[in-house]
Formats: C-alpha cells, structure tokens, sequence
C-alpha cells in the first residue's frame, strides 16, 4: 500500500529537474544536472528562517501546513491494483480540498505580511484556484459515473474493465485536462511564470518573496510532490491497474519522466497569457470537462 | 469512432467562444468542416454510394478548404484580425456557452425520439446556440458571419442525425452550405473595396 506514497516521492526527486533540463535544452544551453533542485533544497534546509517583524504566527505555520496538506493527498492516490494508504467512497473530494487548504493558508500567510505586492498575488492565485476546482470537480465527476464508484482507488481499478467502448474518450480528455490543471495548480506557464522577475506579473512567487531558509524549502518541496502527484493521477489514468507491479513501476517513472517533458516543453515554446486573458483560459478547461460530463450522461442513458 | 468525431466537434464549439483572433475561427470552420465529414462518412451508412460521395467531396472541398480560404482572404483585405473590442468578453461568453449546452442536452432530452440519435440532437443544438451567442454578442460582420456558418453547421449535423431514413434533408444542408459560399463572395468577396474598412462597420 506504500508503494504509490513511495514512488511519488522518487518521481518528485527528478521531475523538476526533468523540467529545467528540458527547458535549457530547448533554449540551446547545457543547463544544470536533473538533481539541481533537489540540491538547493538541501541548501536551503540547512538555513535558518528570517521572519519579518510585522507577520504572525500564521506566516510561520503556513509552509508546514501546505506540506503536510500535499503528503496527506499523497496517500490518497493509488498505485497498480493496491489500495491507497487511504481509501473511502468520495475521497476525491478530500484530495481536492486538502490542497485548497494548504493554498489557503499560503494566501492568508501572504496577506499575513501586509504588502501590497504579496495581497495582489494572492488575490490573483485565489481567483485562478477557484475557476480550476470545477474542472477538476466535473472530470472526476465523470470518471465516477463513467465506473460508478466514487473512490480513487476503486476507479482506478475499474477504469479499464467498464468494457465500454468509450474510454479512450475520457482517457485522452482526462490526461489533457490533468495536465493543465497540474499547470494551473502549480503556477506554470501560460498562467504564471516561476520565472518572472517583475512583482506585477507574478502570482505565486510574490505570495512567497518573503519567505527564506528553512521554510522556503518545505514550499519548494511542496511544490515538486505537487507535481509527481498530478503525475501520478495522469499515470493511474492512462496505465491499466491489473497490469504486472514491475512493468507498472518502470511505466510509472516514464509517465512521470515524459509528464515533465511535456511540461518544460509547453513552457519553452508557449507564450504566457495576458492577465486578464487567465480566466477565460481556465474556464475553458470547466468546459471542457462539462463536454466529456455531458457525453458520459448521453452515452450512458443515465439521463432519464 | 463517431462519437470521438462528435465530442472532438463539440470542444471546437467550446474554443469559438474563448478565441478571439479572426485566424482562430477560420482554423475551427475548418476543422469543423473536416470533422463533419468523418461524421459523415462513419454514420451515413444506409445512403447510396454516389450521394455519399457528393456528402463527402462537399464537407472536403467547400466546408474545409473554400469557406476558410475566402474568410483567410477577406480578412487580409481588410486588415481587421481580432474581434471588436466591444464584442463580450470571452469568459462570459464561454459561460452562456455553457448554460447553452445545459439547455441543448435537457432540450435534447424532451425530443428523445427512436429515429434520432440524442447525442447528435444535443450537439446540434449546441452549435446552433453557439452560432447564435456569437451573432449576438459581437460587434464585426464578419463574426456575425462566421457565427452565421457554425448555424449552417448546426443544420448538417442534424441533418447527419436523420441522415439515413431522409437523405434530402442532408441536400438541404448542402445547399445552405453553397448558398453561403455565394453569399461570401457576392457581398464581402467581390464587391468589397480593399482598405475601406467596410468589413470593420458595426452592425448597427
């Protein structure tokens, strides 16, 4: 039962590496070796934390929190056939809102330090939260009525063995949506860029200017097992669960090697949207997997 | 597979409403053009096979290459290539869009009947509410153009949905299809002056 917790762990080792090599490859440079991040991460672990003095308490336990709230959603995924460390009906409502709590305690942290710049971003990273949940909420919406469970695990597991004809629909729009939801919650290119050095153009690195040391560490780390766990959820989607455990662990690492591609390509050679262009873009996703609701509800007869 | 061509059709309406540069609308025509001809060829399965044909030669030659050229064309000439900045925003387009698949399903639903196909019914009704969102909430005649082809297209795929037991209905929509081919070139093809900025009038 340990093995998906596990494995999403490992993936998280390499996969933000994956993305900045991918990325320098792509802009004709050497760039740095597949660990960097994981490097600096060990760096600033080693640091001490600076707080301002006009932050509280909330500053200070925000980056825990949004840690443990991404490990708490690690246990919820499943791996192959086995259960995940966690499993009951509608558990994918929890996994949705333990990583809106832990990006809410990052925004009131972020308001926390009274600067203007930090209350725009969190503004910003609310309101792109929010028009991403029903994307999420409607394909997984559709996953459960296309199976007819309401558990990771169970849905999963059933996924491949409905015997409709349909799934590669779901499959396809599934991975689509997974992974620009995955860029959307992780503030990637087209809506953020981690890589912005303007306060007025970022969303989510201005909620964390403040931040140093130690605790800039857990929000890093946070971030790369945010990534492996969307991997994870588009692996689950497109691997069938009975397949042989080892064939799955080597396909796992793939999925999430080739997940990372994607990513550093998509941000190579994508232009990032104008602010304003954001909402209409992420709505666009909702839409999307309203599409795939609606044909489930058609395809199924489940409309009466 | 004429499902995956369908739910490919409806995501195209989807992207009408968040795009908002002229290019992307005449890609999509395009697209919807070459995706309403595999629905053609998958599903008219019962139609002769010269009247096939025609369908399919219609959808490759007017729907996917002739309509868009003249729209690529017209859209050089006149120099305009995104939407007014007038016309309502996309994400509030995309939301009536939305609410309009909401209503073509439950509509889709009350004329559930043994001869058509719901999901054709409701995806049909979805263009057609698409293409009338995009008439009325834009300000360019050109986009009310555009918007004018996704209803044309709405009336093929209905078209396609009874298909087999009334192949003249399919004749119908081919007619519409060159009757605005004619309407382009007529009013906006050929009489137009180049830099007159008469494509760029609002509709009042």
């Amino acid at each position: 039962m340990m093995a998906g917790f596990v494995l999403i762990m490992i993936a998280a080792f390499f996969v933000p590496g994956i993305i900045l090599r991918t990325r320098s490859i792509a802009s004709g440079r050497k760039g740095p070796g597949l660990f960097q991040p994981v490097k600096d991460i060990m760096v600033l672990l080693k640091k001490g934390s600076v707080f301002s003095t006009t932050t509280g308490l909330i500053f200070q336990i925000a980056p825990a929190i949004s840690l443990a709230t991404v490990l708490c959603a690690m246990m919820l995924l499943p791996f192959a056939e086995q259960k995940a460390l966690l499993s009951f009906e509608g558990d994918f409502v929890m996994f949705a809102y333990l990583l809106a709590l832990g990006k809410f305690f990052t925004i009131i942290a972020a308001l926390d330090t009274g600067s203007s710049f930090e209350g725009m971003g969190a503004s910003r990273e609310a309101l792109f939260s929010m028009l991403v949940e029903p994307a999420f909420f409607i394909l997984l919406a559709t996953f459960a009525m296309f199976t007819g469970y309401t558990s990771f695990s169970v849905i999963f597991n059933h996924f491949y063995i409905t015997g409709n004809n349909y799934v590669m629909i779901y499959s396809i729009i599934g991975v689509y949506l997974f992974i620009q939801i995955a860029m959307v919650e992780n503030s990637r290119v087209p809506v953020d860029d981690p890589k912005t050095h303007l306060e007025l153009t970022m969303i989510h690195e201005v909620m964390i200017l403040d931040y140093s040391g130690f605790d800039k560490a857990l929000i890093h780390s946070g971030m790369y097992l945010k990534f492996a766990l969307y991997g994870s959820l588009i692996y689950n989607l497109i691997v069938p669960a009975g397949w042989n455990i080892f064939l799955q662990t080597g396909l796992f690492l793939a999925v999430q090697s080739s997940f990372a591609i994607v990513i550093g390509v998509t941000e190579s050679f994508r232009a990032r949207n104008k602010m304003n262009k954001n909402p209409k873009f992420i709505l666009t996703l909702s839409a999307i997997a309203y599409i795939a609701f609606t044909v489930i509800l058609i395809l199924t007869n489940k409309l009466a | 597979m004429v499902n995956y061509l369908i739910v490919l059709f409806a995501i195209t309406l989807m992207y009408f409403s968040s795009a908002d540069r002229l290019v992307t609308y005449v890609k999509l025509i395009a697209l919807q053009g070459l995706l309403l001809c595999g629905i053609a060829i998958f599903e008219l399965k019962e139609v002769n096979t010269a009247n096939l044909l025609f369908i399919v030669a219609e959808t490759l030659i007017f729907k996917t290459v002739v309509l868009p050229y003249l729209l690529n064309r017209i859209i050089r000439r006149s120099g305009v290539t995104k939407v007014h900045r007038l016309a309502m925003p996309g994400f509030y387009l995309l939301i009536f869009s939305i609410f309009g698949l909401l209503i073509s399903v439950i509509l889709a639903n009350i004329l559930i009947n043994p001869f058509i196909n719901t999901i054709y019914l409701a995806v049909a009704l979805f263009t057609l509410v698409t293409g009338l969102l995009l008439i009325v909430t834009h300000r360019l005649i050109i986009s009310q153009l555009i918007g004018f082809l996704i209803i044309e297209n709405a009336v093929f795929m209905f078209s396609l949905a009874v298909g087999n037991e009334m192949p003249m209905l399919i004749n119908v929509g081919i007619l519409l299809d060159i009757f605005v081919g004619v309407l382009i070139l007529g009013f906006f093809g050929l009489r137009l002056k180049p830099h007159t900025n008469e494509l760029t009038m609002l509709k009042d």
